[in-house]
């Protein structure tokens, strides 16, 4: 008589990454499933480690302001925004109000195009290209609207010790609120599309859901942290640069799924647009932002500062230590995306294989999207390549939820 | 839930020109702040060399002017910088150190190329009196 039946579910290895080169950081998310539901992932990284802390400590001051503008592509205004103002608070430079504005100005454009980018990545990821291309279209203006400001479509390097690297003229003021108001009304049309479109709802909504409480344990931060009704925002609880003048509004939603986190960014999108707006009515004239980078202290004081700022993604803090001398002594960096990523693995659990890259996305890993995954049948240990957008559309044998199937 | 009205949006787009560009016949339009190409104007430059320490990139080599070209007698070193805009990230931090103001900047952007790219043709162009001896 049998009286015990030990059941052994198939288990499917699915290595996502590491290698893509769409977004920037390469990571390795090792997938097991059991037929068609994720029980556990684990996160792998390292794979993109580049030495930048260390870079640093060789380089000088100033020339250290351009090296942390290269951690990342996107969030490059604020990486560069938080190490000056570490400088700063060594140095004993408080910048003037116009500069501090023109600082958020450049702050907000860039949490704009951030969160189209990952909208738009999402759109993708579940299958809507059209959506994706309209809204890189838009994005484009974001771009030229940064290119008006600071000089690079992308790349910045706007920031310096004292204020800015460049003024800003009426005439371009002019045109930087026409190309802000035109996005804007995008924004709202986008933000309507999320909410009203039923393929966008069937995939995002009740996926990933984040508990508020596991939100707070797992110290996320950012939309991720938002969306689940924690109201963790640094532009509002630090008041750093002119945030203490143009109070931001925070969004936050209470759903916890992937749909409350895309939603977050776009009423985040919006609100940055209209302090973009604001910052440009009320653009103080007290005084010229640009300061003498000729004339600058090579040698900094010995001291430490800690700073942060909210980027795109969360909380982004920095950590420099001066001895004295050309170079700083340390500087530590703790990015939004290494807490959200690696501290989320128990979020894919119980969803399925096609969710899986867009919970991913909803948390805005400034990581290596995936393109390609390799599937292990550990019990045959047979191995098979497949496109990771046929996973995330549910094609062929590994569908799973029907949509695009019907 | 109801579904966007697509009908408005898809009259629109009939008459709209295409997103896209045909791009090595028509230029992206860029500012004209943008941060381009830039070159030292080796009438202005000494030859300080302060460019080359203070590059992030460490793009700018100080670069011996050839024995045809007359040098300014401010820059009694005859060395002026090379951009290699291989490595150039486009920062303008040798712009704004400069103590004399040298560098030309521009909007320029195509650079992309299996050539050679750097800038000694277009500082040693800003030369009077181009190869005048011998």
């Amino acid at each position: 008589m049998v009286d015990k039946v030990i059941e052994i579910p198939v288990s499917v290895e699915i290595p996502v990454g590491p290698q893509h080169p769409a977004l920037h950081e390469p990571v390795l998310l090792k997938a097991y499933a059991d037929g068609e539901v994720v029980v556990k992932v684990e996160v792998n990284t390292g794979y993109n480690h580049r030495g930048i802390e260390k870079l640093l400590e060789v380089n000088s001051f100033y020339k250290d302001i351009f090296i942390v503008g290269r951690v990342c592509g996107i969030c490059n205004t604020v990486h560069t925004n938080v190490y000056v103002r570490a400088l700063e608070q060594i140095l004993g430079v408080e910048p003037c109000r116009r500069a501090r504005y023109l600082r958020v100005l450049a702050m907000e454009l860039e949490r704009i195009h951030s969160h189209m980018l990952i909208n738009a990545v999402m759109a993708e990821v579940i299958g809507f290209d059209t959506l994706f291309m309209n809204i890189m279209l838009d994005r484009e203006k974001v771009m030229k609207a940064k290119e008006l400001l600071t000089g690079g479509r992308v790349m910045a390097d706007y920031m310096m010790v004292g204020g800015v690297r460049r003024d800003l003229s009426d005439e371009d003021a002019g045109r930087l609120a026409r190309i802000i108001s035109s996005v804007r009304e995008r924004l709202e049309y986008y933000k309507k599309v999320f909410e009203e479109d039923i393929t966008i709802g069937k995939r995002l909504v009740n996926v990933g859901v984040l508990k508020r409480r596991d939100a707070v344990s797992h110290s996320l931060l950012g939309p991720v942290a938002r969306g689940s009704g924690v109201r963790i925002d640094a532009r509002v609880s630090d008041k750093y640069d002119a945030y203490d003048e143009l109070k931001p509004e925070v969004v936050v939603r209470d759903e916890g799924d992937s749909w409350a986190r895309m939603m977050v960014r776009w009423g985040e999108a919006l609100i940055s647009a209209d302090l973009s707006l604001r910052v440009l009515q009320s653009l103080p004239r007290d005084c010229n932002p640009v300061p003498d980078e000729k004339k600058l202290p090579r040698k900094l004081p010995a001291g430490e500062a800690y700073t942060r700022v909210e980027a795109p993604r969360g909380e982004l803090t920095y950590f420099v230590m001066s001895d004295g001398g050309v170079n700083p002594y340390r500087v530590k960096i703790r990015t939004p995306s290494f807490t959200n990523i690696i501290n989320s693995a128990f979020l894919y659990e119980g969803y399925t294989i096609a969710d899986l890259p867009v919970i991913l996305a909803s948390l805005d890993p400034c990581i290596s999207c995936m393109e390609r995954a390799l599937v292990t049948d550990l019990k045959t240990g047979s191995r098979k390549v497949i496109p990771f957008t046929e996973l995330s559309r549910g094609g062929g044998k590994w569908g799973s939820r029907g949509y695009y199937l019907q | 839930m109801g579904k966007p009205r697509l009908l408005p949006s898809v009259v629109k787009n009939l008459t709209l020109k295409p997103a896209t560009i045909q791009y090595p016949y028509v230029r992206t339009e860029v500012e004209a702040s943008f941060r381009g190409r830039h070159y030292a104007d080796l009438q202005k430059c000494t030859g300080c060399s302060l460019c080359a320490i203070e590059c992030p990139a460490d793009a700018i080599v100080m670069y011996q002017i050839p024995a045809g070209f007359q040098a300014p007698k401010i820059n009694p070193r005859r060395i002026f910088p090379r951009i290699d805009y291989g490595r150039c990230v486009f920062c303008y931090r040798c712009v704004a150190v400069c103590p004399f103001n040298a560098y030309v900047t521009t909007n320029f952007y195509e650079l992309a190329g299996p050539r050679k790219n750097d800038s000694v043709e277009l500082s040693l162009k800003t030369l009077k009196g181009e190869r005048s001896v011998s």
